[in-house]
């Protein structure tokens, strides 16, 4: 009975504590982003470890990058490093870093952080995070020229140093974490708790569905006028659940930018809600998002370890279809790997007029010959060998209904062409940490060759064999997690390693490009599906700024590092 | 030959003989009787549908997407056709043909999960209340361990870990955890029946226990074998449509709990795509009607006292 009262004594003032520390922002002064995950380990913030760690409102609030890259106008705009210099064959690459910048606990930042954090990636095999084993991968040395300046040397030439690992270019970046917390502390375990950053926010509290930012007013930049404080007070990342859950957040202004929703649910919120708009101001509304969909296979699991096996599956995807049933019209089918913007035209013309392109339809009588060949048998529905099934499993990110949809079109397309294919939806934080880095699929709903936004290399070198690691080892960064290999993956990794020390712009590269991907059609470790369009609900009633078509300071896309810029540019609607 | 033979009845009289009929056969009842019409109602949407209806538009992307039923109009002002006439979900799936293949679907794995069930729970109950002893000590514990546990808390890590599940392994998994109620039910019936003089009657004349059990003690408890039957069934839906509600059932198959998950899923309660949601909802709702009239019926067959005069 004591026990029941204490509990209950205990349980009220909780209510009481939580309410009255809810209070103390007000809704207009707060904006809250929509996230698409559960935050497994709330109280880690070890960014260099798997997990939901950056993408909570970490890497959009506290930490910042050294370049962000700006989609509108292609030129890497300088953050906490105000500009770079490089060598003629680009292996040497000096940053020079922005003066006055301050970590939230007054400690200045500066030439010896960064140096001690990519030490720590390049010395801690342990380490597995993509942006970590990217650094670890490229570069020999670190050194420091002064305290704001800092020289790169580089294992190979690599013309696009920079924007790959401090740029932003697709995602994250590479970031610096504070010598005087990290040092002592082993990179693979350390939970960095509390945690500390140089942006204009702090960590206020999380949960596993949620995480809180709060203004810091004494930041750096406002002080050096680099930028003025950004008008929230408090940001919050919340996750909505579902499409229903986030609509319905959306049109009651508790939410304040979602994540990708369908187009049908778009119109239904903007009918209820007029204040809320999207990159478009009219159909599709989306913006194109430069991670391209594929199916990716696990090319050591038979019978799907034949690449004819593959082709025929290639062949029997009919993209159109994916086009209208999952995106209801509002993307394009994906001729290469490449996502389509500008930038990329000369190397997706090169593949296309090598005769690699892939068609929008499918061809389901090309794709049964060639199982066929493979002594396949029609037997009924599907296809038998030695009185077994042909069968697959598609994992799934269960995240959105873009992705399950996208398998349940293909699911279908494969079984009436008489595979007993299947979806196998799993839960987000599941399939990025489990089923994709270790290989345990036979085949998987993905975007991983997403990468190149202007030139080919970066998406072209996530699967090359020098990434190739067993099934049940962690992939390096998410590269080749098909396991691709044999004499064509090596053809290919050679014509790509050739491409990687070309300089941007090089006019030799499309034609390397076509080459290389010779070899990749022939082994098709993955099949391009369809570009991917992200219709993402923002809402206007308490803020106005946000990244449109009209209004491009830089793509929308809220779970990126660079959503600082977002942030800086909201202003308060005066609701 | 009396005048009264061919006097015709008046209406009192007609009443009444009605009445005293279904005194004589108790099966006869009119709860019982529009309860199992019911359920044979979607039965028969199942079986004639199949004939009738092209099935393949149970599969994704045979349809256009999101059409309303004929005579009402969806959000993009589009009007139902006759070629779909209930309209058609967000996937590109004609709700028709998901009902058709879907309700009996979900009555299938109602029936099997309490059937295999019942099974379990009529052996164990006969055998715990009539050879009683150690035998009764483990199935009772059993039983009263097992009815504690709840079932769809198991049942989601169950169908989690298993990915994709075929209706009748889903309705194996939902019967482990329907035979608790009925083995107890049954085990208490057995104990009050074992007193009763044409069981001591058989048993004095040497009969087997099986025969006892079986041959002279079961048939008296058919209608609450019945009953609880219902009663589980009940459940077994209510658990498999929670299962799939969740997402957690069978992929491809179509189902009522499913097509309910995928319309939350995919907003439609936003998008005003009532018919994706509301179709197999209002099916699911006559469904459970339907049993609980059954149930009902079933309830005046075994217990006279409810047999009111109307």
């Amino acid at each position: 009975m004591k026990f029941t009262r204490k509990l209950l004594a205990s349980s009220a003032l909780a209510v009481v504590a939580s309410v009255s520390w809810a209070q103390d922002v007000s809704r207009e002064n707060t904006v809250i982003f929509d996230l698409d995950r559960t935050i497994q380990d709330p109280e880690n913030f070890n960014w260099m470890t798997p997990g939901t760690k950056r993408m909570h409102g970490a890497h959009q609030t506290m930490w910042e990058p050294l370049f962000i890259l700006n989609y509108g106008t292609g030129d890497l705009d300088p953050w906490l490093a105000t500009g770079f210099d490089q060598n003629d064959d680009s292996t040497e690459f000096t940053i020079a870093l922005r003066e006055g910048v301050e970590w939230s606990d007054g400690e200045a930042f500066n030439a010896d952080d960064v140096i001690f954090t990519v030490n720590l990636a390049m010395t801690n095999e342990e380490i597995s995070s993509r942006e970590a084993a990217t650094i670890r991968a490229q570069v020999a040395s670190v050194e420091k020229v002064d305290d704001l300046t800092v020289r790169f040397t580089l294992q190979n030439p690599n013309p696009r140093f920079i924007v790959e690992n401090f740029g932003v270019r697709i995602f994250g970046s590479f970031l610096i974490m504070p010598e005087h917390i990290w040092n002592g502390e082993d990179a693979a375990t350390f939970a960095f708790n509390p945690p500390i950053g140089t942006g204009p926010y702090t960590f206020t509290s999380a949960a596993s569905n949620r995480a809180i930012w709060d203004r810091n007013d004494d930041w750096w930049g406002a002080k050096t006028g680099f930028l003025g404080l950004p008008a929230p007070q408090r940001v919050i990342f919340l996750e909505s659940g579902g499409e229903e859950s986030r609509a319905q957040l959306m049109a009651s202004n508790q939410l304040d930018a979602a994540q990708n929703v369908s187009i049908g649910t778009f119109e239904a919120i903007a009918a209820q809600n007029p204040n809320v708009i999207a990159w478009y101001a009219d159909y599709p509304y989306s913006a194109a998002d430069p991670c391209a969909r594929q199916l990716e296979i696990n090319t050591t699991v038979a019978p799907w370890d034949d690449a004819n096996m593959r082709k025929a599956v290639a062949h029997i995807i009919d993209r159109n279809q994916i086009v209208n049933v999952a995106y209801e019209g509002t993307t394009t089918a994906s001729e290469t790997m490449f996502a389509n913007y500008g930038s990329m035209a000369p190397f997706i013309d090169a593949v296309v007029e090598a005769g690699y392109g892939l068609p929008a339809s499918a061809d389901v009588a090309a794709g049964q010959t060639l199982i066929e060949a493979t002594g396949w048998t029609r037997d009924g529905d599907y296809y038998t060998k030695d009185g077994e099934t042909l069968s697959v499993d598609i994992h799934v990110n269960s995240a959105s209904t873009e992705y399950t949809r996208t398998i349940d079109v293909v699911v279908e397309q494969l079984q009436r062409a008489g595979i007993d294919a299947r979806a196998v939806p799993v839960e987000n934080g599941v399939f990025w940490g489990e089923v994709l880095p270790f290989g345990t699929y036979e085949m998987s709903y993905s975007w991983l060759s997403c990468g190149s936004v202007n030139e080919p290399w970066a998406s072209m070198g996530r699967y090359t064999v020098k990434d190739l690691v067993p099934v049940g080892e962690r992939s390096p960064g998410f590269n080749n997690t098909a396991r691709w290999d044999g004499d064509r993956a090596e053809a290919y990794s050679a014509v790509v390693d050739e491409i990687a020390t070309r300089a941007l712009g090089d006019p030799e590269v499309p034609a390397l490009v076509a080459e290389a991907y010779g070899h990749l059609d022939a082994g098709t470790p993955f099949i391009p599906l369809v570009q991917a369009a992200k219709l993402l609900p923002m809402n206007e009633t308490y803020w106005t700024g946000w990244p449109t078509a009209e209004n491009y300071y830089n793509h929308p896309f809220f779970w990126w590092n660079h959503t600082h810029q977002i942030i800086h540019n909201l202003e308060p609607a005066g609701n | 030959m009396t005048s009264q033979d061919n006097m015709p009845m008046t209406r009192a009289e007609k009443r009444q003989a009605r009445r005293i009929r279904r005194f004589d056969n108790p099966w006869m009842n009119p709860k019982l009787t529009w309860g199992v019409a019911i359920l044979l109602g979607i039965v028969a949407i199942g079986i004639i549908g199949r004939f009738v209806w092209n099935l393949d538009l149970v599969f994704t992307g045979s349809a256009p997407l999101k059409l309303p039923p004929l005579g009402a109009e969806n959000l993009r002002g589009q009007p139902g056709v006759m070629e779909y006439p209930l309209g058609t979900d967000g996937a590109g799936r004609d709700m028709l043909a998901l009902i058709i293949v879907g309700a009996p679907n979900t009555l299938f794995v109602g029936l099997l999960a309490s059937l295999i069930g019942m099974s379990i729970g009529i052996f164990l109950g006969f055998s715990a209340g009539f050879i009683g002893g150690r035998v009764d000590d483990v199935i009772r514990v059993g039983a009263d361990v097992m009815i504690t546990i709840p079932p769809l808390l198991i049942l989601v890590v169950f169908q989690s870990a298993f990915g994709d599940v075929t209706l009748t392994m889903m309705a194996l998994l939902i019967a482990g955890f329907v035979w608790q109620s009925p083995t107890r039910l049954i085990r208490a019936q057995v104990l009050s029946m074992k007193q009763s003089g044409y069981v001591q009657m058989a048993q004095l004349s040497g009969a087997s226990t099986t025969h006892i059990m079986f041959r002279e003690m079961l048939p008296n408890l058919v209608p609450y074998l019945f009953g609880s039957f219902i009663a589980s069934v009940t459940t077994s839906i209510v658990t498999a449509v929670g299962l799939e509600v969740l997402g957690l059932g069978p992929q491809r198959i179509p189902t009522l709990g499913r097509t309910i998950y995928e319309a939350i899923n995919a907003g439609a309660l936003i998008q005003n795509l009532w018919w994706w949601w509301g179709i197999p909802t209002l099916l699911l709702g006559v469904m459970f009607i339907g049993l609980l009239l059954i149930n009902l019926g079933l309830d005046e067959v075994s217990n006279p006292r409810l047999r009111k005069l109307s």
